[in-house]
């Protein structure tokens, strides 16, 4: 580490080989090329692996190729298997380039290129109507699924909100370029103002953008960049689209929430903290931590085992962002990495876990009916057992080392500066305790106990062939050897050592055990030993918490009021006026297409029209006084004539 | 002996007399193709031209017409016009591949489109105002008889519409050539030169003075732009009503909200491969109108009308793509989106930033580009369905996946992804306006808003009509794109990807005329 970057000119490798290069001799630089010279600078794109990008590159291509492993058992009676794999390696060239490139612009770039191919993945099976409108869906899953909001849009529905949503948070992501540009000219930058290793060293400037300057614009430019991983990394508000995103192929979701989409996000805040300012961070954390705890809410009362999984991905990409959100300094940068790391792991195992057990029960998804599948699939039982562990934060696994270094960076963090800085820190705590309560539910409601219902788990079975191994490969990922010998990741993600945080890790380890405690012990309470003795504990914790349930079970209105607020106040009511504001009314559009159009005062069309109109009525009007009778021309004469005078004599 | 240049309008000229005169529908097509290459290989030359000589003329050559009153045919191209010039033979090819079967009066058909290829042509490479102000009126004619003679149901309405709507807009032209020509110095001028004029005029670097000859060409007039600023008429400097007057031609054929409701109707009763030809080259006509006549000639007024153009191109932006979002007809909905994006071309030259100004003409190159593959594709679908309603399709991935396809790639590049054409232009404007200063990046903030809004209109529209269901079982039966419509849509296509991967050496040949331009505007002091 340390030694001057080397210029390396063929294309970098991807392969293990050169990334443990990378960790040993430090960052390697690839080609780099001037897209755009716009004299005042430039946009240029480059790529390098530094050890993160390295690490996650690595990560990436290895779970890509476990995933299309999977994928060939997983669909090999889909006509349109064909389809998935170029449309996958396409999302994985695009997630490779956020990854490894060297400056924000080639970033962005990829970044709209990552959410095209999740918009081509969701959208998978483009044909498939709306849960709503399918009779076949609704004979598997009864008439009243509860708390199954995903299940009401179509593929194509899903894909089109997920793209639209990433829009949203790219919007502020583009605004924030704007701002990160204007600070770079104010600084006397030119060149490659966008490149990391210039942003990095970024100051506040003498100018005013939008109103702000110095110091605030700079904030508004880390928040511009953030709220693109708002949208990236689903963190709330923008968070509605990522359980519709299941819409898609289970193992198109595997991908999509473990090492790449929802990784983008993190890894680029990661990337820029460098010019985070302190406002910034503060936002950042408060944001993950109440993004970590809503969404582990909602998970506890999802009853599609997909969902409870993307809400637990929410959950935890709020967890990393407490942890960049407490700075680099108290090591947060590091260990929100590592939580990325090896939550890319468990969380793929745990998506290709649930896949294996719907291709198993024929599309049955619906926990109210699942059970008892661990005799029938024991290899997918142990390894989702493990990954569970591992996401519940147990000891050995590899959940607990990263969760522990996010919430020791926390505490570190709050200790330092006081007052807010707690705030993401109590709330990821909370966010911890259920974790380990609803992802036990989760796996004691499919594997544990016995089948609810007889004729959907009959001829459940384990995946079979390179599909199993696969599973089984990943289950090594979830302990937490392979991230913690000889403390290479650390080093390699430059995790502070002092006394401080050992300290820290200290007490966050009690906590986070703590937290581990109870929540498991309550889980295992609530959905293992009360169905045992038939007695009916969740259903009265729901009646007893009756607010706060409905409000989970309607996911806090957020995809209402989104739905209500894109669907019906921008997609129907704006648009609609706004088009009866140019072209008029229905009823003029109507006309115009077979008859003469009317005019219409109110509408832009309709009033040119009416100019027209009254042009040409002035010019009737103007004929009929060359009517050739003489008594016309003598008035319109004594007229013009009384008015000359008037104007004469008045002057 | 003619030029390169005057051989692109003459030629299509010619061709068109051939086109119709001689005997045979089959002719008439050929000739058309032929008008159309000829352009676009020219077109390419000139641009090669322009990147070895950067900010230019080439290709200039001068031929007398009035010697009496300075009118010369005068042409000559930099990137800007080579550009277009490119734009337009291709976008003619494209639409003469689409009207290929074109069975009613096709002779008439091929002919007026050869006419309005040369009009266009001869707007894009004129350097001469006189010149210019004639091929712009020349456009006109074609193209109201094309819409008149084989539009819908309506065609007459959006025909004279449109004829009136952007004959008045450009009447005023005439009155400023007149003002114009009443008030130079019969003697010419001397003036200074400073590096934009010598660039312009292809001088040596030791050239720092010239008599400038009385006439029309477009240089010299840029160059002696003082002159009416300091005649006045009413009490208004003349310069403030020529602008006016070249403002107003400009904007409605751009069309700049709120003059842009004759599009829709014209885009709708037009013929498909009229529409191609309107959304492809001739809205780019009123932006080049602004880069060529307006910013040169008018320095003064154009920099202090600049904030007012640049809200109206965000007025623009939002209103053309609220409006297109509210669509149920595909065809109104492209129109639509094509306001949304011509506010870009208005909003980039206004910011008067090179990334900016670079960014609008990038704009209006690659909307070209875009707009033509859309209409197209709506087209296809009205070949088929004989109807354009948007919940009158649905599902036709299915039946049509390569159509699917290349909808869904024409619906990206308007929205701006990464990697098509439509990002360069759209992100250079941005920025532009962003590190402008003053008041500058609360309108790239507002334009902004498309980002989010042309995704949804297009994509919507993208899952309304070819994902889900099959929403009309008699649309299974529907035969995908054959091999007349694919070969008409791979060149878009093709330059969608390549300018979008690569757009590098297009924009290096037109940032320069820029670069010279806004040199030129921020030089000029009242």
């Amino acid at each position: 580490m340390g030694s001057p970057p080397r210029q390396w000119q063929s294309p970098p490798g991807l392969s293990l080989w050169q990334a443990i290069a990378v960790l040993r001799n430090g960052t390697v630089r690839g080609p780099h090329f001037t897209w755009l010279d716009l004299s005042a600078f430039t946009l240029e794109v480059g790529v390098f692996a530094d050890p993160m990008g390295a690490i996650l590159a690595v990560l990436v291509c290895l779970l890509a190729t476990a995933v299309l492993l999977f994928n060939r058992w997983y669909m090999h009676d889909d006509p349109l298997a064909g389809r998935f794999p170029w449309q996958f390696c396409g999302f994985l060239f695009a997630m490779l380039g956020v990854v490894l490139s060297d400056n924000l612009f080639l970033s962005f770039c990829c970044w709209e290129l990552v959410g095209l191919g999740s918009y081509l993945l969701i959208g998978f099976w483009f044909d498939k109507p709306a849960a709503a409108d399918d009779p076949d869906y609704q004979a598997r899953k009864g008439a009243n699924a509860r708390g199954v909001a995903e299940a009401t849009l179509s593929p194509a529905h899903a894909q089109l909100k997920a793209f639209v949503i990433n829009r949203v948070g790219d919007a502020g992501f583009l605004l924030g370029i704007g701002a990160l540009l204007c600070l770079a000219l104010a600084n006397g930058g030119t060149g490659n103002v966008l490149g990391f290793d210039q942003l990095a060293t970024l100051q506040p400037a003498e100018v005013t953008f939008l109103g702000l300057s110095g110091t605030m614009l700079l904030t508004l430019a880390a928040l511009g960049v953030f709220c693109g991983a708002i949208g990236k990394s689903a963190q709330f508000p923008l968070h509605t689209w990522l359980p519709d995103a299941m819409q898609g192929p289970t193992t198109a979701s595997s991908i999509i929430h473990a090492a790449t989409m929802v990784a983008a996000g993190v890894f680029l805040v990661a990337r820029c903290l460098p010019f985070f300012p302190p406002e910034a961070l503060t936002v950042v954390g408060c944001l993950g931590g109440i993004t970590c705890l809503l969404a582990a809410v909602i998970a506890c009362v999802q009853w599609d085992l997909k969902a409870v999984l993307a809400y637990s991905t929410i959950s935890q990409l709020g967890l990393m962002f407490v942890g960049l959100g407490a700075g680099t300094a108290a090591g947060g940068q590091a260990a929100a990495l590592a939580h990325l790391f090896t939550h890319a792991l468990f969380k793929c195992l745990l998506f290709l876990g649930a896949g294996a057990v719907i291709h198993a029960c024929h599309g049955h998804q619906d926990l109210h009916r699942l059970g008892g599948l661990r005799k029938a699939m024991p290899v997918t039982a142990m390894t989702s057992l493990l990954a569970v562990l591992a996401i519940a934060g147990v000891p050995l696994f590899s959940g607990f080392y990263s969760k522990d270094a996010v919430l020791a960076a926390a505490l570190l963090h709050a200790q330092t500066n006081g007052g807010l800085a707690w705030a993401p820190l109590l709330l990821a705590a909370a966010g911890s305790l259920l974790t380990a309560g609803y992802m036990l539910r989760w796996w004691l409601r499919i594997f544990a106990l016995r089948a609810r219902q007889s004729g959907i788990t009959d001829h459940a079975h384990d995946p079979e062939g390179a599909a199993k191994w696969v599973l089984m490969l990943l289950a090594t990922g979830t302990l937490a050897l392979p991230f913690t010998a000889g403390d290479w990741l650390d080093h390699a993600l430059l995790a502070p050592h002092d006394e401080h945080h050992h300290a820290a890790h200290s007490t966050a380890m009690v906590l986070a055990l703590g937290l581990l405690a109870v929540g498991a012990a309550t889980a295992w309470w609530i959905w293992f030993r009360a169905p045992r003795r038939q007695q009916d504990l969740a259903g009265m914790l729901a009646q007893r918490l009756a607010t706060l349930h409905r409000a989970a079970a309607e996911l806090f209105w957020l995809d209402a009021l989104q739905a209500r607020l894109f669907g019906r106040t921008l997609g129907r009511d704006l648009a609609a006026t706004t088009a009866r504001l140019d072209l008029g009314s229905r009823a003029r559009i109507e006309r115009l297409e077979h008859d003469r159009a009317p005019a219409e005062l109110t509408s832009l069309d309709g009033l040119i029209d009416g100019i027209g109109r009254g042009c040409a009525g002035l010019g009737a009007g103007a004929a009929t006084a060359h009517s050739g009778r003489i008594g016309v021309y003598l008035a319109l004469a004594a007229l013009l004539s009384t008015a000359a005078l008037l104007v004469l004599v008045l002057r | 002996m003619i030029g390169l240049l005057a051989l692109t309008v003459l030629g299509p000229l010619l061709l068109a007399v051939l086109a119709w005169l001689l005997p045979g529908e089959r002719l008439a097509r050929h000739l058309c193709l032929l008008g159309a290459l000829l352009t676009f290989g020219i077109g390419g030359h000139a641009l090669l031209q322009c990147a070895a000589h950067p900010g230019a003329f080439v290709l200039q050559e001068q031929h007398p017409w009035s010697q009496a009153f300075g009118i010369g045919f005068a042409f000559g191209v930099d990137g800007i016009g080579a550009a277009m010039l490119l734009l337009s033979g291709l976008i003619t090819a494209v639409a003469t591949i689409l009207a290929w079967h074109q069975q009613d009066r096709s002779r008439l058909w091929h002919a007026l489109v050869l006419l309005l290829l040369a009009g266009m042509n001869g707007v894009f490479t004129a350097l001469d105002l006189v010149l210019f102000y004639v091929c712009w009126e020349v456009v006109l004619l074609p193209m109201l008889l094309l819409i008149g003679i084989w539009g819908g149901e309506q065609r007459r309405y959006a025909a004279i519409k449109f004829f009136v709507y952007t004959l008045a807009g450009s009447v005023g032209m005439l009155f400023l050539i007149v003002a114009l020509w009443a008030n130079t110095e019969p003697a010419g001028q001397q003036i200074a030169l400073d590096v934009t004029a010598r660039t312009w005029l292809s001088l040596p670097a030791d050239a720092l003075q010239m008599t400038l000859p009385r006439g029309f060409d477009l240089r010299h007039l840029a160059l002696q732009w003082h002159v009416w600023h300091q005649q006045t008429l009413l009490g208004v400097p003349l310069s403030t009503f020529g602008f006016w007057a070249v403002m107003l031609a400009c904007l409605v054929k751009v069309p700049a909200v709120p003059l842009h409701t004759w599009l829709p109707h014209a885009h709708v009763q037009a013929p498909t491969a009229i529409s191609v030809l309107l959304a492809g080259v001739l809205l780019k006509l009123g932006v080049y109108g602004l880069y060529r006549i307006a910013w040169p000639l008018f320095p003064v007024e154009a920099a202090a009308f600049a904030p007012t153009l640049g809200w109206i191109g965000v007025a623009g932006i939002l209103w053309g793509a609220l409006v297109a979002l509210g669509q149920t007809d595909l065809k109104r909905l492209v129109a639509y989106s094509s306001v949304s994006h011509m506010g870009f071309c208005l909003l980039g030259l206004a910011a008067g930033t090179v990334a900016g100004a670079t960014g609008g003409i990038v704009q209006a190159f690659t909307h070209g580009l875009s707009s033509a593959l859309l209409f197209l594709l709506v087209g296809v679908l009205y070949d088929r369905a004989h109807h354009r309603r948007i919940d009158g399709f649905g599902g036709l991935a299915r039946p049509m996946p390569k159509f699917a396809w290349l909808l869904l790639l024409a619906a990206l590049a308007g929205a701006g992804l990464p990697g098509l054409a439509g990002f360069p232009g759209e992100f250079l404007v941005l920025t532009g306006a962003f590190t402008a200063g003053g008041r500058w990046p609360w309108l790239g903030l507002l334009a902004t808003g498309s980002v989010v809004l042309s995704a949804a209109y297009l994509l919507w529209t993208q899952m309304r009509v070819a994902y889900g269901p099959l929403r009309h079982p008699e649309h299974q039966d529907f035969a995908d794109c054959d091999a007349r419509e694919r070969l008409a849509a791979a060149p878009l296509v093709l330059l969608l990807l390549v300018i979008g991967i690569w757009p590098g050496p297009l924009v290096d040949v037109l940032r320069a005329p820029c670069e010279l331009l806004l040199h030129h505007v921020q030089g000029a002091r009242p």
